[in-house]
């Protein structure tokens, strides 16, 4: 499961993100009921095992925005996860910017930025600058960049406002773009989008979208992102991976995946998809 | 070359150390009242083991042939490991449900950090560190009522024994932590391990038989407060015991850290 | 009148039920329970024992008497020992309170419910566990009689009781101060030292036994261990489960003050 330096100077790797064979195993177990139930487990506890990632393979190149979309639980969560090194793979091979995620994990994660739209990264009880100031250091980025980069994300986003405010005094919409700033701050080739604009009003999608997009205009930064909300496909990805089930439906263009079912409309499409359609049963279906 | 860069590591850990404390009383400060009462309350736990002895010595005048002030003064020297571990290391309870449980160990996962160092800073409780200057306000003033004499050398004596003390704490603690990777939850353990831990704020010659081996070799909290401050009461008959405490302490942290290691090789293993 | 009685006590019992339940979740802690209590027990039994050493009476106790004495202040502390001021405290920090305002009971009556369903599991899975392994590890001193037995028992709900309100009034606190972690470790010192439950009462200088004896925590350990180890005659049991019933209603009409003063504070705050 490990590669030697040799094969990733031969460019068996050289895309940025290479996945081959990608698998993921839990152990779920069951709890049973009532009082009996709970005395039951302490001496025999049931489990089964899931497969929330089966065999996926992907191959993403520099500034590429690429969005991966699924049901939930379909395995998207646990890909990303897998991808940034949270989670070692049960199976299968990841080789990401140069890296195996999880084995060179701290010196990987000075290379990739990870925004979740669940959790925060920032620290809840601090100003948003004292955050980044100490992100400054655990990445090491030099003062003057630091004050670069700042000015740049307070340019797009606006940060301004909330910079000395606690993280838990500001609405969703404030925090998502602090997360955005402070995932960016390291400059990092990479950056990991899971659920960015879960939540979010209108106006601050489409602010996220526009800032994305500058990003990876400028500093050509790759983006994964996953999301339910098919505006930010449409607005940011040319490539879509859809997964079902933990195995990869689809993987192409946008606009391909629109010819194939000879339709305009991207949700509809999605829907049908994860009701388990084909392109071809588009018409027998309905 | 290896090891140069571990020194670097240890060293720009050490650098960031100071930022992160630096942000935790900031946060703390921001609350300031809070912040007093807590330390206030946290000295009055602390201060219902003084009354306790006290209260005591005013109907016996030494127990086991421990006198008033040689007992007071080895809870004196207690307290400065157990303030060191309280600011640094009693919250790692939090990590089978806080960080294991509720996946924040994600979030520490992304960084580019040590992550026992991330979880120690981000739990600590610095301010408890004050607890140690109760415990040396006690050695010194029953230190006084005894007429101890000092030398020079005292003085980074004590500092090596209160550094091998306070790493049998953290080994301990680390230990247990890790434990929650296994567990996914709370074993319930560490209120356990605290309530033994107490057991070394009084003279290890009170307990007897098991008991006894339990604080000197398998939990050996003996070797926070007892072992080490017989030195300075000039009680020689446990020095081998007293100088062996960096090295317990050093075992312990190491078994500690090793474990956690392979904790987290597990929660990346098995994590949701 | 009857049938809203009925519905009282049946949702009075289905609180019950389920704190039992809440508390069976937590699997982990009722394994270590017993070593844990046993442990807490063992610091100051060995200490005791080596205080009593080479000495026959002090503060009016044997050794014999101090032992059993710690063994049992302890295992009848498993029993009503709550974390209702910790629970209490934190709702109201993170405004889960509210919740509980909407719902159609009366807020106190939940708490205790609730804290006896804790108690009852902590009966079952600590207090009767720890004092048989204790008994066969190191047996201790039985009651003396039956009727001091029975009366020791009858008293041990009145160290809930009294504990379970104490514990209520330390966590509407919170309303108050920032500092609830503060109220409640002061709480606990106060509840260490002044129940007994650490040294015996007559232990303490003359001044602080007469100031003790006008406030109502000895009656959680101090006064029911007496009971058990026969140091008071039936009448004196008696007149303990007096007392304790006393500091009941006293504390109940306090805590539904408490209670009173701390909702107007919540509604002037605006939650």
């Amino acid at each position: 499961m490990q590669f030697s330096p040799i094969l990733r100077k031969e460019g068996i790797f050289l895309a940025i993100i290479n996945v081959r064979n990608l698998t993921k195993e839990f152990k779920i177990y069951h709890h049973r009921e009532g009082v009996i139930g709970a005395i039951k487990d302490l001496f025999h506890r049931e489990y089964r095992i899931i497969r929330a990632v089966d065999g996926i393979n992907m191959t993403i190149e520099p500034g590429e925005i690429v969005g991966y979309i699924g049901a939930n639980g379909a395995g998207k969560s646990t890909t990303i996860k897998m991808l940034t090194g949270i989670l070692v793979p049960t199976a299968g091979e990841v080789v990401v910017n140069g890296f195996v995620p999880y084995r060179d994990r701290e010196e990987y994660t000075r290379h990739i930025g990870v925004v979740f739209g669940q959790r925060s990264q920032l620290w809840w009880d601090i100003a948003v600058l004292e955050s980044l100031k100490l992100l400054r250091r655990i990445y090491r980025v030099p003062e003057k960049a630091f004050r670069e980069r700042l000015a740049f994300f307070d340019d797009l986003l606006g940060l301004g406002e909330f910079l000395h405010l606690p993280v838990r005094r500001l609405s969703l919409g404030q925090r998502m773009r602090c997360e955005l700033a402070a995932a960016l701050l390291h400059n990092p080739p990479l950056l990991f989008l899971d659920e960015p604009t879960i939540g979010l009003d209108v106006l601050a999608k489409a602010r996220i979208r526009e800032f994305l997009l500058q990003v990876n205009r400028e500093f050509g930064t790759t983006i994964l992102l996953t999301t339910h909300d098919l505006k930010d496909i449409e607005a940011l990805c040319p490539r879509v991976i859809i997964i079902d089930k933990g195995r990869i439906l689809y993987d192409g263009g946008r606009e391909d995946l629109l010819r194939q079912w000879g339709h305009d409309d991207l949700e509809e499409i999605v829907r049908r998809i994860y009701q388990g359609q084909r392109p071809g049963e588009v018409e027998a279906g309905v | 070359m290896a090891r140069q860069s571990w020194f670097r590591s240890f060293l720009w850990h050490g650098e960031i150390f100071f930022h992160y404390a630096a942000q935790y009383l900031k946060t703390r400060m921001a609350y300031r009242g809070d912040f007093w009462i807590y330390l206030l309350s946290d000295f009055l736990m602390q201060s219902v083991n003084l009354i306790f002895i006290l209260t005591i010595f005013t109907r016996v005048p030494h127990i086991k042939g421990w006198s008033r002030e040689e007992v007071l003064f080895i809870y004196g020297f207690f307290l400065v490991p157990f303030g060191f571990y309280s600011g640094l290391f009693n919250h790692l309870f939090d990590v089978p449900e806080k960080y294991v449980l509720r996946g924040e160990l994600d979030r520490v996962l992304l960084r580019p950090l040590n992550t026992l160092f991330q979880v120690v800073v981000e739990t600590m409780n610095l301010e408890l560190i004050f607890i140690a200057l109760g415990g040396i306000i006690i050695m010194i003033y029953s230190g006084a009522q005894m007429d101890l004499a000092w030398h020079w050398w005292d003085f980074p004596l004590a500092l090596l024994l209160v550094g091998g003390a306070t790493l049998i704490y953290g080994g301990i603690y680390t230990l247990l932590a890790s434990l929650g990777f296994w567990a996914e939850g709370n074993l319930g353990l560490m209120p356990m391990i605290y309530n033994l831990s107490q057991y070394g704020r009084y003279p290890v010659t009170v307990y007897r038989g098991v008991i006894r081996f339990i604080l000197t070799w398998i939990l050996p909290f003996a070797f926070v407060g007892f072992f080490p401050s017989t030195i300075f009461l000039r009680r020689y008959e446990f020095l081998p015991y007293a100088l062996l405490t960096p090295v317990v302490g050093l075992g312990f942290f190491v078994l500690g850290w090793r474990v956690w290691q392979r904790g987290i090789r597990r929660y990346v293993g098995a994590g949701h | 009148m009857f049938e809203s009685l009925r519905h009282r006590f049946a949702l009075a019992a289905a609180l019950v039920r389920l704190e039992f339940i809440n508390n069976l979740a937590y699997r982990a802690t009722y394994f270590t329970g017993v070593f844990n209590y046993g442990i807490q027990i063992g610091a100051y039994y060995f200490l005791w024992d080596a205080v009593f050493a080479g000495r026959r009476l002090l503060a009016g106790f044997t050794r014999e008497e101090m032992l059993t004495y710690v063994i049992v202040a302890w295992v009848v502390r498993s029993f009503y020992f709550s974390n209702l001021d910790r629970r209490v405290a934190v709702e109201i920090r993170n405004g889960d309170i509210a919740m509980e305002l909407i719902l159609p009971y009366d807020y106190q009556e939940a708490k205790y419910c609730r804290a006896f369903g804790e108690a009852l599991f902590r009966l079952l899975f600590f207090t009767l566990p720890t004092g048989i392994v204790i008994y066969l590890l190191r047996p201790f001193q039985l009651p003396p009689n039956f009727t001091a037995g029975f009366l020791f028992i009858l008293s041990m709900l009145g160290s809930f009781l009294i504990n379970a309100q104490l514990s209520l009034m330390a966590g509407l606190l919170a309303f108050f101060t920032q500092s609830t972690s503060g109220i409640y470790r002061a709480k606990r010192v106060i509840m260490d030292l002044c129940t007994g439950l650490l040294i015996p009462i007559s232990f303490y200088p003359e001044w602080f036994q007469k100031v003790l004896a006008f406030l109502p925590f000895q009656a959680v350990s101090y006064l029911p261990n007496l009971i058990y180890l026969g140091k008071v005659d039936t009448a004196g049991a008696l007149a303990v489960l007096a007392r304790q019933f006393f500091w009941a209603v006293v504390l109940f009409f306090l805590g539904r003050l408490f209670w009173r003063l701390a909702v107007r504070h919540l509604v002037i705050q605006g939650g």
